[in-house]
């Protein structure tokens, strides 16, 4: 014990210990619970707030649920290894791949550069084109419309990506919805890419893609019985609603 | 800080004292209820038991997030979130009325609810993560997880701070750890601003005034070393994203402002503390951090660094060096509150010694980087300077090990020395005989040191070594 423990200041000991005294002198406080219980609101403040937290993870996507209109997406393959995550599956698209955007209107925009090719002898024909690299992390819009014609059997048509624009659009027709999109190198993802599946159908609807995605030789993508229904709000968030494989329809 | 060890041995003196008479009873009582003599007995078991109880909840947790998963198309959407949510705060509110029965003169009794209580808290808060991840499944949100770690973290901190539990708070700073990590990585979630962004890009801020005020209050050390990880690594990181500044400047800073942070730490600084707590904890940080780098910068790679490919990276990102700014700030007040002190206390002329040894350490690996990247390149020198550093501090520690019989300084510098002489061993080519060698009088030099250790502080303090 130190000098510094006289009665004088004994009784402040607690909250305010004289300075420059090391450790040692310090009053312990136990690593249990006070010897005063403590007041219900130490529970209840901090427990409200971790309701909130709780409340605010799928807020945005429900709002989107509510006030969102209905897309469909055409997917497509992705590769049979990475399917399963989980009990999540993961989906490719149509808009996702890099090949599709760059015929896009509107990609040649996005901030980027583009490579330039070489001078070439007049003679020799240049088999260089010219090539729009898009920075990772761009977010962008694409404007998707409706198809002309109705759905044929069960499974709804999927909609065709139109143009693709830095900005949000304003005042689209009626039969155009812009999806909000982020350029990761070489695809791009919409908040789309996963769908949470119950454990005993993972094995039925990976076989069901799986058939929907064997592609017959000289078949296009656009030919895949496997589309996705999204609902999309005005600000061109998105959240997945449910799976159309062949003509059979899945929702969780 | 008071160990348990301490706390032993001064109920065995008191008790002797008290019956030789130095004492009186009164005395001792006093002293009992200081030190809590009547905790002594259960506190070795509590801790086992609470790690035991602690893993249970979280298993239960497991195992509840499991159980909801695996029943997930039988029941409606309203019905999940309902469940959820009331077996969240079923869970707390339990926890939290257990765990407060007061501990008095019956505390021995009633242990056992307030071990329940503690371990149903930690279940909550495993449960509000639980809770979060089965809301976002619910909706189909595909987003990186490293949001989802940072809001859990977020949650459990407050529960943290308003019930002063150090679980909890230790839980909380392993989470957003997590969510930092995956954010800062995911260079996809960059561009867009929302405020976990902010979170992540400001984390060296974010954490000394989140963690470090926690750590007083719970009165913690685990919860203040993790802190100071935490804020040393997070500003390495904002300085690495900002290196396209100023490379060179960067690099030095880079070198010197952990060090100089954590060994300019003083308690007093902070409003309303008047006690050095955590001084001491954060010197030895400062040597492990000065340890690491000398020892990672003792290697040649001087070679190959040259400025022109760190200015590759063409990208002027400026924000993330707010916070070192604002920290190398903090740096500059606390030498200078420490220079005061020593012009205030000219008695303690010794630890001053230390002080100004450890500055020129940190001067040194800041102005070689410095000089190596703005000026001439010279591998050489910066290597050869490094090893000496790193020698100089090895060979430091077993010194200050030595006086003051201090055993884990002492071991310290001895692992540094031995780590040094292998590294460089192997590093240059050496023929297998001189390796055989040295290998030989490592092994013999590091048992002779050993040996004369423990003599030497067993003849300097006796009372220690029972």
């Amino acid at each position: 014990m130190t000098s510094n423990l006289d009665d004088s200041n004994k009784q402040l000991l607690p909250e305010t210990p004289p300075a420059d005294v090391s450790g040692e002198t310090e009053p312990i406080i136990s690593w249990e619970a006070p010897k005063k219980p403590l007041r219900a609101w130490r529970l209840w403040v901090p427990l409200l707030f971790q309701t909130v937290l709780i409340a605010a993870v799928p807020a945005p996507a429900f709002y989107t649920y509510v006030t969102g209109k209905t897309v469909t997406l055409q997917t497509a393959p992705v590769d049979p290894y990475d399917l399963l995550r989980g009990y999540s599956q993961t989906l490719g698209y149509d808009i996702s791949s890099q090949d599709t955007l760059k015929t896009l209107p509107g990609w040649k925009d996005l901030p980027g550069h583009t490579s330039t090719c070489p001078p070439v002898e007049p003679p020799a024909k240049s088999t260089c084109t010219e090539e729009k690299s898009v920075e990772a992390g761009t977010s962008f819009y694409v404007i998707m419309e409706a198809p002309k014609s109705a759905a044929a059997s069960g499974r709804p048509q999927p909609w065709k990506p139109v143009r693709v624009s830095r900005e949000r659009p304003k005042n689209l027709p009626a039969n155009q919805v812009a999806i909000k999109g982020k350029y990761i190198g070489q695809s791009a993802e919409y908040g789309l890419e996963t769908y949470y599946i119950p454990e005993d159908q993972r094995e039925q609807i990976n076989n069901d893609i799986n058939l929907a995605q064997r592609r017959q030789p000289g078949q296009n993508t656009q030919a895949i019985p496997f589309v996705v229904e999204a609902k999309v709000d005005a600000q061109g968030n998105a959240v997945p609603v449910s799976l159309w494989v062949r003509e059979r329809k899945y929702r969780f | 800080m008071v160990s348990d060890n301490f706390r032993h041995q001064l109920r065995q003196e008191a008790k002797l004292w008290r019956a030789e008479g130095l004492i009186n009873e009164d005395l001792y009582q006093q002293l009992s209820e200081r030190y809590q003599f009547y905790s002594l007995e259960t506190a070795a078991s509590n801790r086992f038991i609470a790690i035991l109880t602690g893993l249970g909840g979280i298993l239960i947790g497991l195992a509840a997030i499991t159980f909801v998963a695996a029943n997930w198309q039988f029941w409606s959407r309203e019905f999940k979130v309902a469940l959820l949510l009331s077996l969240f705060i079923g869970v707390n509110a339990t926890g939290f009325y257990l765990w407060r029965t007061p501990t008095g003169t019956a505390g021995k009794r009633d242990g056992w609810k307030q071990r329940l209580g503690h371990a149903l808290l930690l279940l909550g808060a495993i449960i509000l993560g639980a809770n979060m991840a089965l809301m976002s499944q619910m909706f189909h949100i595909s987003g990186s997880p490293h949001g989802l770690y940072l809001v859990w973290g977020l949650g459990v901190l407050a529960m943290a701070y308003s019930l002063r539990l150090t679980s909890l708070g230790v839980l909380a700073m392993i989470l957003m750890g997590s969510g930092y990590w995956l954010g800062v990585f995911d260079w996809r979630s960059k561009e867009e601003f929302s405020w976990l962004e902010l979170l992540v890009q400001h984390m060296p801020v974010v954490a000394s005034l989140l963690f470090v005020p926690l750590a007083y209050w719970c009165r913690s050390r685990a919860i203040f070393s993790l802190a100071a990880i935490g804020i040393v690594f997070s500003l390495e990181t904002s300085l690495f994203q900002g290196s396209s500044v100023s490379p060179a400047w960067i690099a030095a800073i880079a070198c010197a402002l952990p060090p100089a942070l954590l060994w300019g730490y003083d308690d007093t600084i902070l409003p309303n503390i008047h006690s050095r707590w955590f001084q001491p904890l954060a010197r030895t940080l400062a040597l492990w951090f000065l340890g690491g780098m000398f020892y990672f910068c003792s290697f040649r790679w001087w070679e190959n660094a040259s400025s022109q490919q760190i200015e590759a990276a063409a990208l002027l990102n400026w924000i993330p060096l707010l916070d070192v700014a604002l920290l190398g700030g903090l740096t500059v007040w606390e030498w200078l509150y420490l220079a005061r002190q020593g012009r205030k206390h000219p008695s303690r002329k010794g630890v001053d010694l230390t002080t100004n040894t450890i500055a020129c350490f940190i001067a040194v690996s800041a102005l070689i980087p410095l000089w190596h990247f703005s000026f001439s390149s010279i591998p050489l020198l910066a290597t050869f300077a490094f090893n000496v550093l790193l020698f100089l501090l090895a060979a430091g520690l077993i010194q200050e090990g030595l006086a003051l019989g201090n055993r884990g300084t002492f071991w310290g510098g001895m692992v540094l020395l031995v780590l040094q002489i292998i590294s460089r061993m192997l590093e240059y080519d050496t023929g297998l005989l001189l390796k055989a060698f040295v290998f030989l009088l490592c092994g013999i030099g590091a048992i002779a040191a050993g040996l004369l250790f423990e003599r030497y502080s067993s003849t300097l303090a006796p009372s220690k070594e029972n």
